[in-house]
């Protein structure tokens, strides 16, 4: 049977036996970049499409229909427009500034692809801090769309950037703080040693009420970080426009719109791995020809699928909560969510000790 | 030269330039901007080094906290959007001086230094002898600048609580006396 | 006590929000309660609600009477002046002069479609008709004349 890792052992292979190590090295990250690039791609059609669609069916509508079977290639048609729309800088507005930060944007999330196990043994780089790369370079983030808001020269684009980055500095602490339960059951910060320990059960059924809690409190912490409904203050159209990217048009506000889904993705990712068991198949006890025919599904399968149930949910979100006001978040991440995931890496803790989970 | 040589040398460049752009920039949002991509070197040095905790601590501490806090406090002085006036050459000169003296006291501390070599095998830096090592109390543990610092973090929490707290007795007393104001009147 | 509301607080939440979403998923699953009609597409199987209104009209008789006696009360009814009424004077099989409409001028880009003229009207001249394309390029051809030409009062109706 295939899978992600013969392939990209055999390509391996065959660079090393015809060329030397540098330049096998330098095709090996040529290959991987260009990969990267393919899956940003991708991922940004379908989630557009599947973000619309989602929101059609949830408010009773019918959503795009037009282009293509059932709609299907509408958000083709859109990356389309906005490639050939003039991407305009407004007056008085810092222009290096203005045209780096989508750029950086897109950078980061990027980057934020490299330690993410995608199926069995594949991964662009193995560190052993996999876990805290990803929230250190997603706080990166925040400096894009602050440099976003303040060089547009626009008080609307600031207003925003100053949400979100009060909005994202906040939540960091709950989602860091809702991951280190995880860490602390596992012992470790490497993605796939996270995932092995998983091979007995995801950690959400083996780590019960401690698990089940973080997991909602990362559920909307990064909701948050990405700042998205109910969470959207940063863009909150009915109040600032169009928040940090008010300025922003054609190819470069659709940097920004694809970053934002790549960072949907990659912190859905996140959580599948820590909590869902990334690649790992479901498994039930001791049931010998069930856990067999689950393990005939590729890896790859399986943590496309926990990573798009976990998209779906959070724009089940999306679309049935209303915005909360500034106050509003900022009381529930202080007054809320960081108490509750403090006493709750205390109770992580000692059930780790105690060894009371499964 | 080596693969790995090139790329550190384009690090400490980036790291340079930019830090010699962040004070001589005359907008003062840019020069957190540059400071930003200096310390993003920085970080680039230690993963270069195969320092991954140092350089994701460096990230999460100076470019996700301390950038971003600088940045704020920018966004919320007036006139920021504006060039700063040219710096006096006189003052130039002194800081170009201060700069340069640093600078040597450095180089002749490193050139002074004799740097052992080692037959110990390296350490692994995995996440648990890291943790092993901040809790410990014996020699080489880092148990009591940790406790230090957190106590310090905590000291400066609650100082912004009780800075941040409203006053409920003086705004009573404001209010007494607003009324009696408008008594008089 | 503060850590019983804080608790309490904590689960109200969860249901609640449980319930907006148990809503929402509902939606989601039934694609037959979707609401959207694709207009130009069902045009001849749109069934607009009974109490729809889309432009005032004077419905004739096959003789081409109306029931309209001129009395101006729609036209005291209309916040807006939408309507407008012109006399002239007919004569009765008499020989008498008697008091008829020449034309009831309605302004369809002053209505509101308020209704508040059917009300008014005591003889159920006018009605409210379910039409609703009404763009057309020049504005004058807004102004409609709501009696055929050389229509007449039924017989009957005072």
């Amino acid at each position: 049977m295939w899978s992600f890792s013969n392939i990209a052992d055999q390509i391996h292979e065959w660079l090393s036996s015809t060329f030397n190590p540098t330049w096998t090295l330098i095709i090996e990250m040529v290959i991987a970049g260009v990969c990267v690039i393919g899956l940003f791609a991708a991922l940004g059609l379908v989630l557009v499409i599947m973000e619309r669609k989602v929101s059609a069916w949830i408010q009773i509508r019918l959503g795009p229909n037009r282009v293509g079977p059932k709609g299907m290639f509408q958000s083709l048609a859109d990356t389309l427009k906005l490639l050939v729309k003039e991407g305009m800088t407004p007056n008085g507005a810092d222009k290096f500034l203005f045209n780096l930060a989508p750029f950086i944007a897109m950078i980061v999330a990027m980057l934020l692809f490299a330690p993410i196990a995608f199926a069995r043994d594949f991964q662009l780089w193995d560190l052993n801090i996999g876990v805290l790369y990803v929230s250190a370079v997603s706080s990166i983030m925040v400096i894009s769309i602050l440099m976003a808001g303040w060089s547009s020269n626009n008080k609307y684009s600031l207003m925003g950037a100053m949400r979100s980055g009060a909005q994202i500095v906040s939540y960091e602490l709950s989602a860091g703080l809702s991951i280190l339960a995880i860490v602390v059951f596992t012992g470790s910060l490497s993605v796939p040693d996270i995932v092995r320990s998983q091979a007995d059960g995801w950690w959400i059924f083996k780590g019960h009420i401690p698990a089940i809690i973080a997991f909602i409190i990362f559920l909307i912490a990064v909701t948050a970080e990405t700042n998205r409904a109910p969470f959207d203050l940063a863009e909150a159209e009915s109040e600032l426009t169009a928040g940090f990217h008010t300025e922003y048009s054609g190819m470069k506000f659709a940097l920004f719109f694809l970053a934002e889904y790549m960072n949907v993705f990659i912190v859905c990712a996140i959580g599948a791995t820590l909590f869902l068991g990334g690649w790992m198949p479901f498994h039930i006890g001791n049931w010998e020809g069930f856990n067999h025919a689950m393990d005939w599904i590729p890896s790859s399968v399986w943590f496309f699928g926990k990573t798009f149930f976990l998209i779906f949910v959070i724009m089940w979100f999306r679309w049935t909560f209303p915005r909360l006001r500034i106050d509003q978040l900022l009381n529930l991440e202080w007054k809320y969510l960081l108490p509750i995931s403090m006493f709750n890496i205390l109770l992580a803790t000692l059930m780790a000790i105690m060894g009371w989970h499964f | 030269m080596k693969g790995a040589t090139i790329i550190f040398y384009l690090l400490a460049t980036l790291t340079l330039v930019c830090g010699v752009l962040s004070v001589t920039t005359r907008q003062i949002f840019r020069a957190a901007i540059y400071l930003l991509f200096s310390l993003i070197g920085i970080a680039g040095l230690y993963f270069w080094m195969d320092y991954q905790f140092i350089a994701a601590v460096q990230i999460v501490v100076y470019v996700g906290g301390i950038v971003v806090l600088i940045i704020f406090s920018i966004f919320l002085t007036q006139q920021a959007g504006e060039k700063l006036p040219k710096q006096r050459i006189d003052r130039k000169i002194f800081s170009a001086l201060a700069v340069f003296c640093a600078f040597a006291l450095t180089m002749l501390q490193l050139y002074q230094h004799t740097f052992y070599e080692t037959a110990d095998e390296p350490v692994p830096a995995t996440v648990a002898n890291i943790g092993n090592r901040m809790l410990s109390v014996k020699e080489g543990g880092y148990a009591l600048p940790f406790e230090v610092v957190s106590i310090l973090l905590l000291a400066a929490l609650i100082g912004c609580i009780v800075i941040a707290m409203r006053d409920k007795t003086m705004n009573i007393e404001q209010g007494t006396l607003n009324k009696e104001v408008e008594k008089g009147k | 006590m503060f850590i019983v509301k804080y608790i309490k607080d904590i689960f109200g939440a969860v249901k609640s929000l449980s319930i907006g979403m148990k809503r929402t998923l509902y939606y989601f699953t039934h694609h037959k309660e979707i609401i959207t009609q694709q207009y130009p597409d069902n045009k001849d199987t749109l069934v607009l609600p009974e109490r729809f209104k889309g432009e005032v009209v004077m419905p004739h008789n096959e003789n081409n009477e109306h029931r309209c006696t001129g009395c101006q009360a729609c036209e005291l009814a209309c916040p807006n002046g939408t309507i407008k009424v012109i006399f002239k004077n007919d004569l009765t099989p008499e020989g008498k002069k008697k008091k008829a409409i020449d034309k009831l001028v309605y302004h369809l880009e002053l209505c509101t479609m308020c209704n508040l003229c059917i009300e008014a009207c005591p003889s159920d001249a006018i009605k409210m008709a379910q039409t609703f394309e009404h763009s057309v390029y020049d504005r004058s051809q807004l102004t409609k004349v709501l009696n055929n030409p050389g229509s007449k009062i039924m017989e009957g109706v005072e």
